[in-house]
């Protein structure tokens, strides 16, 4: 090593000179007030992307990411496999369902005919003690129900409404 | 120095007087005078790094920045392993390294100029007086061969060299910034002063 340190001795005092380099008079007076102003401009705090967090929590991730900037086909690579991963999850992602199904159309005819009514039918006309209809169907749904006088309810929801036509 | 002349004492009080340490954990709670002391302790080594590894001072003011600003953003993420200069230095280094890479071949040089002192180096004197075949060479041209030659190399290569030659550190210190080993960077030194060298042949023969 002592052989290649005195080789390189011409080449060391010539990279001297780099230290001659100076940038402009004055340009430290106010290198750190500058950084300091962009900081309480708002460029700090919290306003970190994601990639530089994820440069300090996981720098494996970003040098995984970096092969992709000196490599730019893999990221065709990548994404295509990444479909292809995608395609084969949604496809046997459904198979479990459909056998499922075959089983519910399999298991249909077992069920007693009560049953099938008490699903088909539910008690859309059941009167609560308010004297409003409980039902699904929009058209009847919060109609007054008739008194024993054929009189609306005086606790409804609703006034009956008179429309008088213009003209008369 | 004369004796009149008013001598300015430490106060530990004061963000002037304070050790890094006691800095480092008052910018960790958002002191920016804080702050402000440790970029003026580290502004021109973190600048002259970045500007060797570039040549080209308004990219090196850019990313020296950057640099610092990025690190006051992660200063809650560090975890004081290794010393506030060297975690510092890190984060110059991939910052500088990566933008290269994006840069790519694109190199645009605006050079510092020279010091003063350039002219009373007697070992550039003696390289141009002696040693360079071309006498008439000025130290501007000298300036720009050498640049030109430190381009050339490759991103990690040029920063051991920059680290080590031209910044002084040692290479513990460089195995620590640059996430290596020191076999690593006594190898990457070895190989980037031979090509240099091979660049450099007129101005630097082996001896």
């Amino acid at each position: 090593m002592n052989q290649n340190e005195q080789n390189f001795d011409e080449l060391k005092k010539l990279l001297k000179l780099k230290q001659h380099e100076v940038p402009p008079p004055g340009y430290f007076n106010n290198f750190s007030g500058q950084i300091i102003a962009r900081i309480q401009a708002g460029e700090a705090g919290g306003r970190q992307s994601f990639v530089e967090r994820l440069g300090f929590d996981a720098p494996w991730a970003v040098n995984f990411l970096r092969i992709f900037e000196t490599r730019p086909g893999l990221i065709g690579g990548f994404a295509t496999s990444l479909c292809l991963l995608l395609v084969l999850v949604a496809v046997f992602a459904d198979r479990p369902d459909t056998a499922s199904k075959n089983l519910l159309t399999v298991s249909e005819p077992a069920t007693t005919d009560s049953s099938v009514a008490s699903m088909t039918a539910p008690p859309l006309l059941a009167a609560s003690d308010s004297g409003i209809v409980a039902s699904t169907n929009p058209v009847t749904s919060l109609q007054p129900v008739a008194t024993l006088f054929g009189q609306p309810n005086s606790g409804s929801l609703f006034q009956p409404a008179s429309f008088a036509p213009v003209g008369h | 120095m004369t004796m009149s002349e008013t001598v300015p004492i430490a106060d530990a009080s004061t963000p002037t007087g304070m050790v890094e340490g006691d800095l480092v954990r008052r910018a960790r709670k958002g002191d920016l005078d804080a702050y402000d002391e440790l970029v003026k302790r580290y502004q021109q080594r973190i600048y002259a790094t970045i500007y060797h590894m570039t040549s080209n001072h308004e990219d090196a003011n850019d990313l020296a920045q950057d640099a610092f600003i990025k690190a006051f953003q992660a200063l809650k993420s560090f975890k004081g392993g290794s010393s506030f200069y060297t975690w510092l230095y890190r984060i110059a280094v991939n910052k500088t390294i990566n933008f290269l890479k994006q840069r790519k071949n694109k190199h645009h040089f605006s050079l510092n100029d020279l010091d003063f002192n350039t002219e009373h180096n007697p070992d550039l004197v003696a390289l141009i007086s002696e040693k360079t075949p071309l006498r008439e060479v000025g130290l501007t041209e000298l300036q720009k061969k050498l640049n030109e030659a430190l381009m050339k190399l490759s991103e990690p290569h040029r920063m051991v060299v920059v680290l080590h030659d031209v910044q002084g550190q040692s290479h513990d210190e460089i195995a620590e910034i640059m996430d290596c080993n020191i076999g690593t960077v006594r190898s990457r030194l070895f190989y980037a002063r031979q090509q240099l060298q091979g660049y450099l042949t007129e101005y630097a023969k082996p001896t």
